[in-house]
Order: structure tokens, then C-alpha cells, then sequence
């Protein structure tokens, strides 16, 4: 048997739990092992130090100042019961109100944004190269110096742009 | 009376049964608060606080497990959270100063009870410097002298593990008091 066995033994047989033929082979390690028999000492002292060498009693009248407590305890309890659940409504209302902001901050109505000539050509699936090249295409200077001005004046109706 | 009976009785909020209750307790429960605390008034309130616990938490006593056993959880849960609190107040005294105070006196009778006393206290000392874990277990096993089947229903444990960390938990001592009582108890020390 090593020490490591022993020392396992040894702290079982502190609570008698060592069966009889383990218990004669961990004497038989004790008579011959100084270190083990030094721990085996040390534990049973620790042992017998650790127990209060007597426990007082609780303080007088225990039961009685106990019940009065517990009297006193269902007599405000009620009251209690209230300020609990004051205290309750007015978290929830706290929580309440933060969701509610957040939500709103969250979930506001955005303002349309104004779309650019192009988006708008796009949207309506127009190609707005299509319209620069057949501005730039036009042999006219004048004719192209007015489609130039109408397409810059950002004409939403494309009916009403000028076309020579 | 019943057991059982005074227990309905007090769920269904009869002080005087409680009471019954409280008077068949109380010594095990102040013990146990004893055994950590080591201060008669602090383990006082420690068990008034358990019984008033007990009381307010008895509707959820579904008898699963004997009444000692549930009462016991409550007073080793709510002595744990008192300690957690109370943790920086009960290690002001240092361990190499643990038993000086008793070592030293003259006058407090014979020889051997000062060293056996100053002993004690350097024992408690580093009882008190384990993890709450290794405490509560040397606490309920070797001051409170529970059996392991207790153990395990009050800490919710397999036997195994109460073994095991029982173990640990004295391993844990003995090592933090190695050369300590050497020096304070002479031939009777370690």
C-alpha cells in the first residue's frame, strides 16, 4: 500500500467506514511508515479540535420572541403585499414607457426621400443614357439647347419634355 | 402531536403549532449556526432568521423529505448567504494570530485548557479560511456530526461526492494548519 492509499483509508476510518481487512492492512502500512503515522495523528487531532467543547443553549425565550416576530410579520404583511406591488406597477410603467419610446424611435414614419432624374428614369424604366445620346444626337444646336434645358429643369412628365 | 400534523396545522398558519415545531428544532438549528458562527448571539438571530424563513416558505413543504432535512437546507442556505455577506468580517483575525489571544492569558485557569483553547481557535481560524463548499461540509459532518445520508439530502449530493469532498475539505485544513499548531501547542501540537 503507498501513502496516497493510506491517506484515502486513513480519512475513512476517521468515520469508521473502513471495513476490517482494509483497516488491518492500513496498520499494517502505519507501523511502518513514520510520515503516515504523523498524518493519521495530526487528522485525529484536527478531529477532536474542531468540535465546539460545548455548544450554549440560544438565548432566552427563543420560541417566544420567534412567534411575536412571526405575529408582527402576518400583521404587516398586507401592508407589505401593497408596497411590493406598488413598487412592481411603478417598474412596469417605467418599462412600459421605455419600450414605447424605443418603439417609436425605432418604427417612425421615414419622409419620402426625393429621387434623382436618373432613379426616377430608372423607375419608370427609361435609360437615361438613351435620352443624353438622342439630345446630343440632334443636329440643331437649338434643338439640342432646348431638350438640354427641359431635361435640367427636371421635368417629372416625361410627355411634356420637349421633343422637336 | 404528529409530525405531520403539526405541520399541516402550521401551513395552514397556526402559530401555536409552529411553535410546537420551533421547540423540537431549535437546538439543532442553533447548533448548526453555532458551528459556523461561534458567537451565541449571532447564531441567535441566524436561527430566528431560519425559522422565520421556514415559516413564510413552509406551503412549498411538499414531504418529499423529512422535515429536519428541508429545515436544515433552509438554515445551511441562508448560514451560506450570511457568510458570504459577513466574509471580509470573519477573517479579521489572521491565522498566525489565531489562539495568541488565548495563548497569552494568564488567568484563565490550567495549562493544558490555554493550549487546548488557543488550539481551538486556530483550528476555527482556518476553518473559517476554506471554501464555503469544504466549510459547510466539515461543519454538517464533523461539528454537526451528520450522517452522509443526511448530508447528502440537505446539500443535494450523491454519497459519493459528500465522500469525496469531505475528504478534500479535511485535506484542505490540515494542510492550512500544518506548522501552525506545531508552534502554538508544543508536544500536544501537530
Amino acid at each position: 500500500m503507498d501513502c496516497k492509499k493510506a491517506e484515502r483509508f486513513l480519512l475513512r476510518s476517521l468515520d469508521g467506514g473502513l471495513d476490517h481487512e482494509n483497516r488491518a492492512m492500513l496498520q499494517a502500512h502505519l507501523e511502518n511508515c513514520p510520515s503516515c503515522r504523523k498524518k493519521d495523528s495530526e487528522y485525529r487531532k484536527i478531529l477532536s479540535l474542531v468540535r465546539p467543547q460545548t455548544v450554549p443553549e440560544p438565548l432566552p425565550y427563543f420560541k417566544e420572541r420567534l412567534l411575536a416576530k412571526l405575529k408582527e410579520k402576518d400583521r404587516t404583511a398586507p401592508a407589505l403585499f401593497w408596497v411590493k406591488w406598488a413598487h412592481r406597477a411603478v417598474a412596469l410603467s417605467l418599462a412600459a414607457f421605455l419600450l414605447f419610446g424605443a418603439a417609436i424611435l425605432f418604427f417612425r414614419p421615414q419622409e419620402p426621400r426625393e429621387v434623382s432624374q436618373t432613379e426616377r428614369f430608372l423607375l419608370q424604366d427609361e435609360n437615361p443614357l438613351g435620352e443624353a445620346a438622342s439630345i446630343l444626337d440632334q443636329k440643331k444646336a437649338e434643338d439640342r439647347n432646348m431638350m438640354l434645358i427641359f431635361a435640367s429643369v427636371g421635368d417629372r412628365d416625361l410627355s411634356r419634355r420637349y421633343r422637336p | 402531536m404528529d409530525e405531520k400534523e403539526l405541520i399541516r396545522r402550521s401551513q395552514a398558519g397556526d402559530g401555536e403549532a409552529f411553535g410546537v415545531l420551533v421547540e423540537r428544532y431549535k437546538g439543532k438549528v442553533f447548533s448548526l449556526a453555532y458551528g459556523f458562527t461561534r458567537d451565541r448571539v449571532a447564531a441567535d438571530d441566524l436561527a430566528q432568521e431560519v425559522f422565520i424563513k421556514a415559516y413564510v416558505s413552509l406551503s412549498k413543504f411538499q414531504a418529499k423529505s423529512e422535515f429536519g432535512t428541508w429545515l436544515y437546507r433552509v438554515a445551511v442556505n441562508h448560514i451560506k448567504d450570511y457568510l458570504r455577506k459577513n466574509k471580509r468580517r470573519m477573517k479579521e483575525i489572521p491565522l498566525e494570530e489565531a489562539g495568541d489571544r488565548v495563548l497569552a492569558s494568564s488567568d484563565l485557569g490550567p495549562e493544558e485548557q490555554h493550549l487546548r483553547e488557543g488550539e481551538r481557535e486556530i483550528v476555527q481560524a482556518a476553518l473559517a479560511r476554506l471554501p464555503e463548499k469544504y466549510r459547510v461540509i466539515l461543519t454538517l459532518r464533523d461539528i454537526d456530526g451528520l450522517s452522509y445520508e443526511d448530508i447528502s439530502g440537505i446539500l443535494k449530493l450523491s454519497p459519493g461526492t459528500v465522500d469525496s469532498r469531505l475528504h478534500r475539505a479535511r485535506r484542505k485544513l490540515r494542510e492550512k494548519l500544518t506548522g501552525r499548531l506545531i508552534r502554538q501547542g508544543g508536544e500536544h501540537g501537530l
